[in-house]
């Protein structure tokens, strides 16, 4: 059996009274591309925060290597080899391409491969070696979606957790984007998927998970998730309109 | 004089003044960006150092421009101190309300020490260069305005350079469009904010010796020169350091010009009546790119 890269076990989050998570668990193993499903407002997004350090959990742990990382900053977190692209891109869109690219490298672990980091990011996304003295605002929604990808990978993660990266792309780039991430995953990438695009996500990932209302209902392998009924009535009707 | 010359002689004066409303608006702006408040102490800063280059020059004898290489290093230390020691708490908040209050009773607080070290009377730095003044084409240009606005413009490079040449520099405009972002990065919004309040505080070093070689100054008169910074600041756009100066200059052109044809009395009213209808009409300002929508 692979190793364990994150162990999520028992988390509680709350926003002042309304709790978000309960009890929720998760593991994403080394290599591996972990889908997390579900509705809007089911906690997806929270369950990402909290691995990133920006939201602390009531109760619970979280491990990457077998290592706690509930009393880190955000900081160190990326330090320790997560990394998150969050809902939304989150650009820097008065920034030039080539800034963006460097403030993912900021910490001090990602500055001397910066070079490296590069190469790997423009080999995957070449279109972004022609764009980097653009302002990031200035590119079409999938090179934005391709450099927030990229921006994430300067800082050498160990785990990369992407909130939504089809969201508002055009189904041949939600195509490319899900290419882009088998890629990433040949590479030896690690991966936690968030992704109201079910039909995809199941495809490219090897486990998967469904968050309703703050709690996990359901998990296992991403190709019996694809074939039960449940799910798919559940969340990929749903997903039908979605844009 | 003729119409001529008088208009030149406004169009000079307009610059002169309105190069240190700019430099003040820049330290706003800094703040701003990062801490998303309105720095309202930021005039009474500057005023506090006014009073520090006058003490340097009465009580140990050194020359106001002089004392830029004491005051400017130690305004940014000063602003380091401020971020750490009472806003670093408040920043974390999401309810910006509680970083502004401080930001309010910190001027009041160094509104009220300075009039118990200083006494409420106007106070002026006098050197042998005060009364120089040039005399070009029948015009009058005052030597220490001049100098001002020379230092005020290398300020302004100063800090663009920093802003769009250095890695931290990049993180500060990084976290003044999106600080979760950046926090996501791995930059530390505390490191961020600490290095816009050095920024900024910094700036008021240098306009503190600016105002101090050019005007007299009470402690009260901090807060009238942080509202005309935040006129200008509205006029230029914030984000933009140049902006910032510029709308300083537009501030500069609107009072000197309301002063002459209109009367001395309606100037502060028709400067606060356009920074009503810029921010209505044109939040981004006269020369931003972009604000963005909630």
């Amino acid at each position: 059996m692979a190793n364990q890269l994150l162990e999520v076990k028992g988390i509680a989050v709350s926003y002042g009274d309304i709790r978000a998570l309960w009890d929720v668990s998760l593991t994403v193993e080394e290599g591996a591309i972990v889908a997390l499903l579900g509705a809007n407002g089911a906690g997806k997004t929270t369950l990402l925060k909290t691995v990133s350090g920006l939201i602390r959990a009531q109760k619970g742990e979280i491990l990457l290597e077998g290592r706690s990382t509930g009393h880190l900053s955000p900081q160190q977190i990326v330090d320790r080899g997560i990394v998150h692209a969050p809902e939304g891109r989150r650009l820097f869109s008065t920034l030039t391409v080539m800034e963006n690219l460097r403030l993912g490298a900021y910490i001090r672990r990602a500055r001397p491969l910066f070079g490296q980091s590069l190469d790997r990011v423009f080999t995957l996304f070449p279109v972004l070696k022609d764009r980097r003295e653009q302002k990031a605002g200035s590119l079409s929604g999938g090179e934005q979606q391709m450099l927030a990808i990229g921006r994430a990978l300067m800082s050498q993660p160990k785990l990369l957790m992407l909130d939504e990266p089809s969201l508002g792309l055009s189904p041949i780039l939600v195509r490319r984007i899900f290419e882009l991430i088998k890629t990433l995953n040949d590479q030896k990438m690690t991966i936690l998927l968030v992704e109201q695009n079910v039909n995809q996500a199941l495809k490219v990932a090897q486990q998967a998970y469904v968050l309703k209302t703050g709690r996990i209902v359901m998990s296992g392998p991403a190709a019996d998730l694809l074939a039960n009924e449940e799910v798919r009535h559940a969340y990929i009707g749903e997903h039908g309109g979605h844009t | 004089m003729s119409e001529y010359a008088i208009i030149a002689q406004l169009a000079i004066n307009s610059i002169l003044f309105g190069s240190m409303y700019g430099i003040a608006a820049i330290g706003l702006s800094l703040i701003f960006g990062t801490m998303r408040i309105v720095f309202l102490a930021q005039g009474t800063v500057i005023i506090f150092f006014a009073y520090i280059a006058y003490w340097l020059l009465t009580l140990a004898g050194i020359d106001p421009y002089l004392s830029l290489f004491i005051v400017v290093p130690f305004a940014a230390l000063l602003g380091i101190g401020f971020y750490y020691s009472i806003f670093k708490e408040a920043a974390a908040l999401e309810d910006r309300n509680v970083s502004l209050l401080i930001a309010v009773g910190l001027m009041f607080l160094m509104e009220n020490m300075m009039m118990v070290f200083w006494k409420p009377d106007p106070r002026a730095v006098v050197t042998p260069y005060t009364s120089w003044v040039f005399s070009p084409f029948g015009t009058s240009i005052q030597f220490t305005r001049l100098i001002a606005l020379v230092l005020a413009v290398l300020a302004t490079l100063v800090v663009w350079l920093f802003l769009k040449r250095t890695r931290i520099g990049t993180a500060v405009r990084a976290a003044s469009e999106d600080m979760v972002s950046t926090t996501l990065m791995g930059i530390n919004p505390n490191m961020v904010n600490a290095v816009a309040f050095a920024l900024g505080i910094g700036m008021a070093g240098a306009a503190g010796i600016g105002v101090a070689t050019v005007y007299s100054f009470d402690p009260m008169f901090g807060f009238a020169f942080s509202l005309k910074a935040l006129i200008a600041l509205a006029l230029g756009g914030i984000g933009n350091v140049w902006g910032a100066l510029l709308g300083g200059i537009i501030l500069g052109f609107i009072e000197s010009f309301a002063t002459y044809y209109v009367g001395s009395g309606w100037t502060d009213a028709i400067s606060f009546g356009v920074f009503l209808l810029v921010l209505s009409f044109m939040p981004q300002g006269l020369f931003g790119s972009k604000v963005s929508k909630a």
